[in-house]
């Protein structure tokens, strides 16, 4: 075996390994070596056709391969079809500048994927869908199936696309990706807004008499501003986040402790 | 209305825990969410708005809770898994089962999380070893082994609880609904106010202060748009059943036109950005071309694929 390989990978190849990337991606995850063994996984066939079996050259690029890798798993393609196309024009003599490849890009793609795929996409589509079906309406909830289809397909096509483009897709990406999340995030904030002021039923009970004069504090706060205490909560439970040491899964249940506590005085009630 | 819950009902919950895990971690066809193991554990229970009402309500407060580089997150999709089933089962109000069954169990479920994750590092380490040994078949299906530490560590606590723990929910139910009526009270008001903690958890992850203004926009348009709708519909109700004449429907505040005049900014924002790129790479190519006095011109690098 040359160490110069000369194969090409074909549609069929692709397609295997967005299968596997669609299907088993990340099944291998471990403390260890997080998605490592996962990477080496899903190009294995592809490898053992650039290298052929029991080459030196497969040992190396599969230990290579089994190193240590985390990223976004919606973008981890995108470094693989970069990989895949180094590894298919330079042999095993590549696999050095692969690995640096591979540590230097799974960070920003993490970061990118991350800030879209992970959080804002989830947070505005879960959020519409979580809107209707407090209502009891499902239609939000096939909204975000069909969204996530769509996703599915810009994660199968990016595998090819990296191949071909090589390195020069990750510039390109950036800057129309920079104005695209910073538009998005925006976006992301208003609709916030939106559900802070329609989704948290809670209102002030109580109600205090003086004299013959009885004053419901709710009413006074809506004269100041409606919702003024979903707003206010939210507030608080951000700072209260930004706090050292503090994890959402403790606000939680910090919230949970509070609210009874706030209901049993009739400070809080469900509105 | 007592806390048995079928045998197949059972088992086809446990099935959909031990699937959405697998969906989670590499489909992510957003069947894992739990507004969907809201609607699907609804089904199968029989009760498909209490469903939604739960697992809207569990979405709500894990909104912006995401794993980020591996971490273990609050897992949001038993809890609901849960909570529905026994809230249908038990007739447990639907508020106070997310936040007495749905929390708990969505952060106990964090722990076999964890010793899933651990106990995949078993296969990472025969891997290791099979790469030595050349055994391609064998490294393969080392690897999709380690499907079974992760649909184990749903399906087992899952199946677990849904089939011991009926009747402890049920007394649960009964006391609460009679001697503890404050706490239950309580834990009706915890549920509503949860979706504040994933509102919060969210804006922490968003860049709030660059986008503040919007932030405000988007709640103070909201606040008075719903207020106004509110106020008009419970009008009009009360107007129609007074008089006969008086006819017409009236709906609340469309959440989707709200969120329309937001798309407006964020597209306007885009197209701002994309301009001021513009601009920035139109200087530095005339200071290249001024200076090295070459006609090289860059552009089409950033915004020369349009969309």
């Amino acid at each position: 075996m040359a160490t110069k390989t000369n194969y090409k990978l074909t549609k069929k190849d692709f397609n295997q390994i967005n299968r596997r990337n669609l299907f088993f991606n990340q099944l291998g995850w471990n403390y260890e070596k997080m998605q490592g063994s996962g990477y080496l996984f899903l190009m294995l066939p592809q490898l053992r056709k650039l290298y052929g079996d029991h080459t030196p050259e497969l040992k190396k690029a599969m230990k290579t391969h089994n190193q240590f890798f985390n990223t976004n798993p919606w973008v981890n393609t995108i470094i693989q079809g970069i990989d895949l196309a180094i590894e298919s024009k330079e042999g095993a003599e590549s696999l050095e500048t692969v690995s640096g490849l591979k540590t230097g890009l799974m960070g920003p793609l993490a970061a990118i994927g991350d800030s879209i795929f992970a959080s804002l996409l989830p947070a505005i589509l879960g959020a519409i869908a979580a809107n209707m079906a407090v209502q009891g309406n499902p239609f939000g909830v096939v909204i975000w199936l069909i969204a996530n289809l769509i996703i599915m397909y810009i994660r199968w096509i990016q595998l090819p696309l990296a191949y071909r483009e090589g390195t020069t897709l990750v510039t390109k990406m950036q800057g129309q990706l920079n104005a695209l999340t910073d538009a998005a995030t925006l976006l992301g904030v208003y609709v916030v807004g939106a559900l802070v002021a329609t989704l948290i039923n809670i209102q002030v009970p109580f109600v205090a008499h003086i004299g013959k004069v009885t004053v419901t504090l709710q009413n006074e706060i809506d004269m100041i501003l409606p919702k003024l205490v979903p707003g206010l909560l939210v507030g608080l439970i951000y700072w209260l986040l930004g706090r050292k040491k503090m994890t959402s899964t403790k606000a939680i249940f910090i919230v949970i402790i509070v609210a009874v506590v706030c209901s049993a005085l009739g400070i809080l009630g469900k509105g | 209305m007592h806390g048995n819950i079928m045998v197949w009902q059972v088992l086809l919950l446990t099935l959909y825990s031990m699937y959405q895990i697998w969906d989670e971690l590499t489909i992510v066809s957003s069947l894992s969410q739990p507004v969907w193991a809201g609607l699907i554990t609804g089904a199968i229970m029989g009760d498909v708005t209490k469903g939604l009402i739960i697992g809207g309500s569990l979405q709500l407060t894990v909104l912006g809770v995401g794993t980020f580089g591996g971490s273990s997150k609050i897992d949001a999709n038993s809890g609901t898994i849960l909570a529905t089933a026994f809230s249908i089962s038990t007739g447990m109000n639907a508020s106070t089962a997310v936040a007495a069954i749905g929390v708990p169990v969505a952060s106990l479920m964090i722990e076999t999380d964890i010793l899933g994750r651990f106990t995949n590092t078993f296969f990472q380490h025969r891997i290791d070893r099979l790469i030595d040994e050349e055994n391609y078949s064998a490294i393969e299906r080392n690897y999709l082994y380690g499907v079974f530490p992760w649909i184990l560590s749903r399906g087992i606590p899952v199946f677990l609880a849904l089939q011991f723990g009926g009747n402890f929910v049920s007394t649960a139910v009964k006391v609460l609904d009679t001697h503890l009526k404050w706490l239950s009270n309580g834990l009706a008001t915890a549920g509503a106010l949860l979706p504040a903690v994933g509102f919060a958890i969210l804006l922490r992850y968003l860049p709030v202060k660059k986008h503040i203004a919007y932030l405000i926009l988007g709640f103070t348009l909201t606040a008075l748009f719903s207020t106004l709708y509110t106020n008009v519909q419970s009008l009009g109700t009360t107007m129609s059943t007074v008089s006969k004449g008086f006819a017409g429907s009236f709906n609340s505040v469309s959440m989707v036109a709200i969120a329309l005049i937001g798309l407006g900014f964020a597209i306007n924002e885009y197209k701002r950005n994309t301009e001021k790129q513009k601009l920035t790479e139109l200087v530095s190519s005339y200071k290249d071309s001024s200076q090295e006095k070459s006609n090289d011109s860059e552009d089409g690098e950033i915004y020369g694929d349009e969309d």
